[in-house]
């Protein structure tokens, strides 16, 4: 998955991960003091979580992002100290690997908002699978377990797909994103219609 | 983080082997459904965390605060909403029972737990002697551990332009309005010109990076050298006894008539 990444590649997806690193680090805090409100309000902005991977993905365009960004943002949040602590690294790693499957699917050809709203939504599922396990939340009442992953999975796809979505348009309008697409991956894409 | 401190036995353990042991430790962690152990490993758990780390006491209190926060909240919800049969307290959708409450105090060490152990980890292990180890140890390839550093190192480069920006949008006049559209534009503003400031630094960067060969894949040396020392081996003996003997007197002498939290 990845064997053809050079390290431009990886050093800009890392870079972009650590700057969302400190993002998700402040956004802890955030959500914890909207937890308290109850009815699982917390859940709308859990996507912010995910947004690394389909950021980094849409910005480079290669197999094996996605799990790099995710990883790496985690890694940055882990290591600045994050009140969830080494449990950051795990669902890092789960979330970077089901958005990596959902790209995979589409063979990295498609780079638009269905696609990363699914990729979104297959984050989502991973840390709900985590949640399974870590969280108890299935003894949660059966009324308020399903706000709680509704609620998520409307906060992903917002984040992870409108909003990376809405980034990306707003990078490439800035001019950067040519430095770091490489022309003979355009030259393969015309190859392949 | 940096934070005043003294280096003690901690800070000397090979970082692969403390992350290593702590990863085992979060996966254990999610194994124990006994309410009474959970109680006494949280305890094994945070002796190490209050007095091993090195840091001023004050410091270690500061830390301790957020944590609080971390706990009420992750029990809240299972504690009012939770399933369970035993009624404590009922009022509309609330409804609190005995072996919900017991869930969520449990949920709540869990996190409390787990935020110990990561700030532990973070507390006393230097970035670039986890990576260099990460290489030695476990192998990861140079590309990814040099470019992890070299991204830590933008960090406060990062923070630094940030502030910049703000300033800029002060000199200029830009005015925050209230109402959604200028939060809109308030979100685009700050971390578009950051990305893409961030994105060029990177590329230039990586250009200088692969010019100086850091990519190949051939032996390499490297300037330091992590290895391991005793210090490793009291680490784990350190959570196998004391792990051992919260879960010895968890069964002889339990605090809460509760044994599983589940469902």
């Amino acid at each position: 998955m990845f064997k053809g990444l050079k390290l431009t590649d990886i050093l800009v997806t890392i870079v972009i991960s650590i700057g969302f690193g400190i993002l998700y680090k402040i956004w802890g805090p955030l959500y914890y003091a909207v937890k308290p409100l109850g009815l699982h309000l917390d859940q709308l902005i859990y996507g912010m979580w995910f947004i690394a991977a389909t950021v980094a993905f849409l910005i480079i365009r290669k197999p094996g992002i996605a799990l790099l960004a995710e990883i790496a943002a985690s890694s940055g949040e882990f290591l600045m100290g994050s009140e969830f602590g080494l449990e950051v690294l795990f669902y890092g790693l789960v979330q970077g690997l089901f958005a990596e499957l959902v790209l995979m699917a589409f063979r990295y050809k498609r780079f638009d908002l269905l696609v990363v709203s699914i990729a979104g939504i297959s984050s989502c599922i991973g840390s709900l699978i985590l949640d399974f396990y870590k969280g108890y939340v299935g003894d949660l009442s059966t009324w308020n377990l399903i706000l709680y992953i509704g609620f998520r999975f409307i906060g992903s796809i917002l984040f992870t797909g409108v909003l990376a979505v809405a980034i990306v348009k707003a990078l490439e309008a800035t001019g950067v994103t040519k430095l770091v697409r490489s022309s003979s991956q355009k030259d393969h894409e015309a190859l392949n219609q | 983080m940096n934070t005043a401190f003294k280096e003690n036995w901690l800070h000397k353990i090979n970082p692969s082997l403390k992350l290593l042991t702590i990863s085992f430790l979060f996966v254990f962690a999610i194994t124990i459904h006994h309410f009474n152990f959970m109680i006494t490993f949280t305890l094994s758990v945070s002796i190490l965390f209050i007095f091993c780390t090195g840091h001023p006491y004050k410091h270690i209190l500061l830390f301790l605060l957020p944590f609080l926060l971390i706990f009420l909240s992750t029990a809240a919800s299972m504690i009012l909403f939770g399933k369970g049969e035993t009624t404590l307290y009922k009022w509309g959708i609330l409804h609190i029972t005995e072996e919900s409450l017991y869930r969520g105090l449990h949920l709540g060490l869990r996190a409390l737990t787990f935020a110990m152990m990561g700030l532990l980890f973070a507390l006393t292990t230097k970035p670039v002697q986890l990576f260099y180890s990460l290489m030695q140890q476990l192998k990861l390839q140079p590309k990814y551990a040099y470019s992890f550093m070299a991204a830590i190192r933008l960090i406060p480069i990062m923070i630094e332009e940030l502030q910049t920006i703000r300033d800029a949008h002060k000199v200029r006049g830009v005015q925050t309005q209230k109402g959604m559209n200028s939060l809109l534009k308030s979100i685009k503003s700050l971390p578009i010109p950051l990305l893409s400031q961030s994105i060029r630094r990177a590329f230039r960067i990586a250009v200088a990076m692969e010019s100086k060969r850091f990519n190949s894949s051939n032996e390499r040396t490297f300037y330091y050298q992590v290895g391991f020392s005793h210090y490793d081996l009291l680490f784990i003996g350190y959570f196998i006894l004391s792990i051992s003997l919260a879960y010895l007197f968890a069964i002889n002498f339990p605090f809460f008539p509760v044994s599983d939290v589940r469902y």
